[in-house]
């Protein structure tokens, strides 16, 4: 208030002081102190100025008064004016049809008192229809994020793909549906508003028309037969080949945008000339600090340099036991990046396939001292490769601490060690000297964060195959897994028990981690866990094993039905999934 | 009336049989009780002269293909069928849609047979539903493969409601009988043994115990009242600030939301035990007219326009429009004002149900929650409407 009224001009205080002296008959208190004073004076003219509101106010309440009677007054003329009646008013076909419609209206409700079912008309029905059945608030069967998501379904006319299409039909997604033939008979297996896409999963040209648009891909294809040559075509290169479709559209609609959406990656380091290398630094340690160490000390050198080539070759060798060199860099995001956006970093690199410590530093940047140490251990091929490393795969150095917070990280370190390296098998059988090392740098990037699933994968878990296939069919689908883990992409890998042709939603499931489920699943569950997983981020980068709770005989059960799930929002995913194990 | 039924299947034998569940009714015998014969429809598959069909007697039926087909289409007891493949009749219609939709949900095969219309039923296609047109001489084909047949179907009030809630049922059942359907689910309506003089109720009645007789191995659900309905009824005209229409009558109904009777039809349908048995479902509470009204105006924050009818008017019109015969469908549609001047309670206890199915009382929509919703989910649209207005006024 009084900021206020400070700041109003001085002459406009000084107006309304002079016109409401004679409203305020007070005294003003013995002028004691100046701070005193000027306190009165500044409520003096907040006072005053309300005062000034007010008597506005009634001024415009009188226009107004006066203005409403007039505009009556014209009403009244106005209604003078029009009381002969025009012709269109009397007009006998006006008229009865008016009364036509009063009279149906009527006589619809009123007939409608005397029925046991009433059926709406087609027009409100309609309007119903929007709300309850389809897509609508009250639909149970709504899901908030549905209406902006194309799925892609492959293998839409198995078993549980044609479960899934419908379950997605249901909710609202759009659908996209690949298959090899469009057949009539396969065309007429699925709903009319399914995009169907011809394709083949084992010829990736036929892909990238398929993954247009699509946000979420749902893979139940599986091969036909057992022929080796049909397993690697779709349980293994299928996966892949569409994995990295997804990803092609996903980077192009990056680079649409000019690496601000969300699927782009975050460039932290880019080694591509002798510039580049600047702020990194070679430092060198051992584990042991004590006098013992020197006994062992046999030298260790690192050298950090941009080849002619054009490479920037991290290389030396590390002697000492306990020793170790290692690159080290304070990392500086672009204004307004922040790590915790990430999920992770993904390094190229090259060289004789050692296998690196990758070291964050995360702390209050202010204060260095109170920054913790997180580690994470890499191998590398012999040649380039890219190397994944989520950040839920870095443990602290010392087990007290926190797990890493990636907001807080600031510097990062690589680090060579001698210790608990493996040998590269290599074909001229050249003794290797474990001790030396050579990595060249290409990139490091920070991945993306998603909450949600990309890529739902229904493998299986060998159950059920016949004993002489079984190691040919999972070796296929193992391959297809790994490649869908190692794309970058948010996966869900559902691997359920033997199928079954049954109404889903009836039986407990069993959700486990580790190849020991004994029991079968209904093709209706699974295409229930598939749609479900689309939207839950517990979901997410989750591979687990599913399949019917075991039923003993009458009177030899394990277990006692303590809880009953309510059948509405029936969300048994996230809890199921959210003790299971991540990136497995 | 009673001569145009079919009167065909009926033997006169077996009149006498057929007394012991002659309902008391005095006001309108009806003699299609006469047909509730089981010899009749088992012959129906095995030898039935086409050419003595009459065309009335199958579904809305035109045709006599019909019985070829069924003489043809011969199914030996151990064709497997897939237990998972359902088919819905009626499934365009309220409660239709939801069993549908349920069903699909649940990862059954679902086959609809939908009138045809000038748009038959593309919503259901796009759900992935097989839709086909109940046209007579292809029901026989609609239903090979199909394990269970769920009928909710029901003539719309401007429709005479013999044909399609009776020879329309009859075909549907001796098709059912003939083609080795499984299960046969039907709904009818609560306490309809209690009024014959309602013909609707009548029909229902009467189909129950046709399709009890038939041998099929069956499941009658009994309803009260659809939450559905009230939206139309009443909720949209006080949102419209249009009247309302209601009656003082004190008969109270539960109403029960059609997403929870297609849930637990379905749970039904999967337990072997409830076969042949009679269920009712009715909501938790029972409302009367009055009460509902008053809740849609708390819930809509603003005052009905309500007429209220008085049920003697009502009785009044059905009694005048039934002494001419042009009106008479006029008065069959007036019919449960008869039902309404008793002070009768269409609701039953549904403990025993609820143990049966093993579900949780708990699941089934209340009256209160359901309107709630809709309220708070239409409010929030016209204020997402007037938004958008506003936000549409550029001045250039």
């Amino acid at each position: 208030m009084r900021a206020a009224s400070a700041s109003l001009s001085p002459t406009t205080n000084a107006s309304a002081g002079l016109r409401n002296t004679n409203h305020f008959n007070f005294t003003f208190p013995p002028l004691s102190t100046v701070k005193n004073n000027k306190n009165w004076s500044s409520l003096v003219v907040v006072r005053a100025i309300k005062d000034r509101k007010e008597a506005e106010k009634e001024n415009v309440d009188e226009y107004n008064k006066e203005s409403t009677t007039k505009q009556q007054q014209q009403q009244q003329q106005q209604q003078q004016q029009q009381q002969p009646l025009s012709l269109e008013d009397v007009n006998p076909v006006g008229l009865g049809r008016k009364s036509r419609q009063i009279f149906d209206e009527v006589w619809r409700k009123f007939s409608g008192l005397g029925q046991i079912s009433r059926t709406t008309r087609a027009d409100d029905q309609e309007a119903l229809d929007a709300l309850l059945v389809r897509e609508g608030p009250m639909c149970e069967f709504a899901i908030p994020g549905a209406q902006n998501t194309t799925v892609l379904v492959v293998g839409a006319t198995s078993r549980i793909g044609r479960i899934v299409v419908r379950k997605l039909m249901l909710r609202g997604y759009t659908v996209k549906a690949l298959v090899r033939k469009a057949d009539e008979e396969v065309v007429n297996l699925l709903p009319r508003s399914v995009e169907i896409v011809t394709g083949d999963v084992g010829d990736p040209s036929t892909l990238k028309e398929a993954v247009e648009g699509c946000n979420k891909i749902i893979y139940c294809a599986t091969a036909r037969s057992s022929i080796t040559g049909d397993l690697f075509r779709v349980d293994q290169q299928g996966v892949s080949n569409l994995t990295k479709a997804l990803q092609d559209y996903n980077n192009q609609l990056a680079q649409l945008r000019a690496g601000k959406s969300s699927k782009s990656k975050l460039l932290l380091a880019k080694f591509k000339s002798a510039d580049s290398l600047n702020g990194w630094e070679i430092r060198q340690g051992t584990y042991f600090q004590d006098a013992v160490a020197s006994k062992y000390d046999a030298g260790m050198d690192a050298k950090f340099e941009f080849t002619e080539a054009g490479e920037a070759v991290f290389s030396g060798y590390v002697f000492t036991r306990g020793g170790y060199v290692e690159l080290s860099k304070k990392l500086s995001l672009p204004l307004g990046y922040t790590l915790d956006r990430y999920e992770g970093l993904v390094l190229s690199v090259g060289g004789n396939g050692r296998s690196y410590v990758l070291l964050l530093e995360a702390g209050p940047s202010a204060d260095t001292t109170q920054s913790k140490l997180y580690f994470a251990r890499i191998s590398t091929k012999v040649g380039f490769c890219r190397v994944r490393v989520p950040f839920s795969s870095f443990r602290p150095v010392n087990p007290d601490d926190p797990p890493l917070d990636p907001f807080l990280v600031h510097t990062m370190t690589i680090r060579f060690e001698p210790r608990r390296q493996r040998p590269v098998e290599r074909s001229g059988g050249v003794k290797q000297d474990l001790r030396s090392f050579k990595l060249i740098l290409e990139y490091i990037k920070a991945l993306p964060t998603g909450q949600e699933t990309d890529f739902v994968l229904v493998s299986c878990t060998g159950l059920g195959v016949e004993p002489v296939r079984r190691e040919q069919v999972l070796k296929a689908k193992r391959a297809g897994e790994d490649s869908l883990r190692r794309s970058g992409l948010g996966y869900t890998i559902i691997r359920p028990g033997p199928l079954t042709e049954e109404p889903g939603g009836q039986r407990a499931l069993i959700f486990d981690q580790g190849n020991r489920i004994s029991q079968g699943i209904s093709c209706a569950d699974v295409a229930d866990i598939c749609v479900k997983a689309l939207h839950d981020s517990t979901a997410r980068n989750k591979s687990f094993d599913v399949c019917y709770e075991y039923v003993a005989e009458q009177g030899r059960e394990l277990y006692e039905l303590v809880a009953h799930l309510p059948d509405k929002a029936n969300n048994y995913l996230t809890p199921a999934l959210s003790v299971l194990e991540k990136n497995t | 009336m009673a001569c145009k039924l079919p009167t065909q299947l009926a033997t006169p034998g077996k009149l006498h049989h057929h007394r012991q569940f002659t309902i008391t009714s005095t006001t309108n015998p009806l003699s299609w009780r006469r047909t509730l014969s089981p010899e009749p429809i088992l012959s129906l598959s095995t030898s039935f002269p086409s050419g003595k069909c009459i065309v009335k007697q199958l579904v809305t039926c035109s045709a006599s293909g019909t019985a070829e087909a069924t003489g043809t289409v011969n199914f030996g007891p151990g064709t497997p069928v897939r237990p998972t493949s359902i088919l819905v009749v009626g499934a365009t219609g309220t409660l239709g849609r939801q069993i549908v939709r349920r069903a699909l949900d649940e990862g059954y095969d679902v086959r609809c047979l939908v009138r045809p219309r000038p748009a038959p039923a593309d919503f259901l296609r796009d759900w992935g539903a097989t839709a086909d047109l109940s046209k007579p001489e292809t029901i026989p084909a609609t239903m090979v493969g199909v394990h269970t047949v769920i009928d909710c179907a029901t003539g719309r009030p401007e429709e005479p409601i013999k044909t399609v809630d009776w020879e329309g049922k009859v075909a549907l059942i001796q098709c059912a009988k003939a083609m080795g359907i499984q299960k046969y689910v039907f709904y009818s309506i609560h306490n309809c043994d209690k009024h014959p003089e309602v013909p609707l109720m009548e029909i229902k009645y009467c189909t129950e115990k046709f399709l009890q007789d038939s041998g099929l191995t069956h499941v009658i659900i009994r309803l009260c009242g659809f939450m559905q309905g009230l939206i139309g009824q009443y909720a949209v005209p006080i949102l419209e600030e249009k009247s309302v229409w209601g009656t003082d009558a004190p008969t109270r109904i539960a109403y029960m939301d059609t997403q929870d009777i297609a849930r637990l039809t379905l749970i039904a349908l999967r337990n072997e035990k409830i076969n042949g048995k009679l269920l009712t479902f009715a909501g938790p509470r029972a409302w009367t007219t009055q009460e509902v009204i008053t809740l849609c105006e708390r819930l809509a924050g603003q005052d009905a326009n309500v007429t209220t009818v008085p049920v003697s008017v009502l009785r009044f019109t059905r009694q005048l429009t039934r002494f001419f015969e042009w009106t008479n469908d006029v008065a069959d549609r007036l019919a449960f004002s008869e039902v309404l001047s008793s002070d009768i309670v269409f609701s039953a206890p549904m403990n025993e149900t609820y143990n049966l199915l093993g579900v949780d009382q708990k699941d089934i929509i209340t009256l209160e929650k359901y309107l709630q919703d809709y309220f708070a989910n239409i409010l929030k649209k016209l204020k997402d409407l007037k938004a958008q207005s506003k936000q549409s006024d550029f001045y250039i």
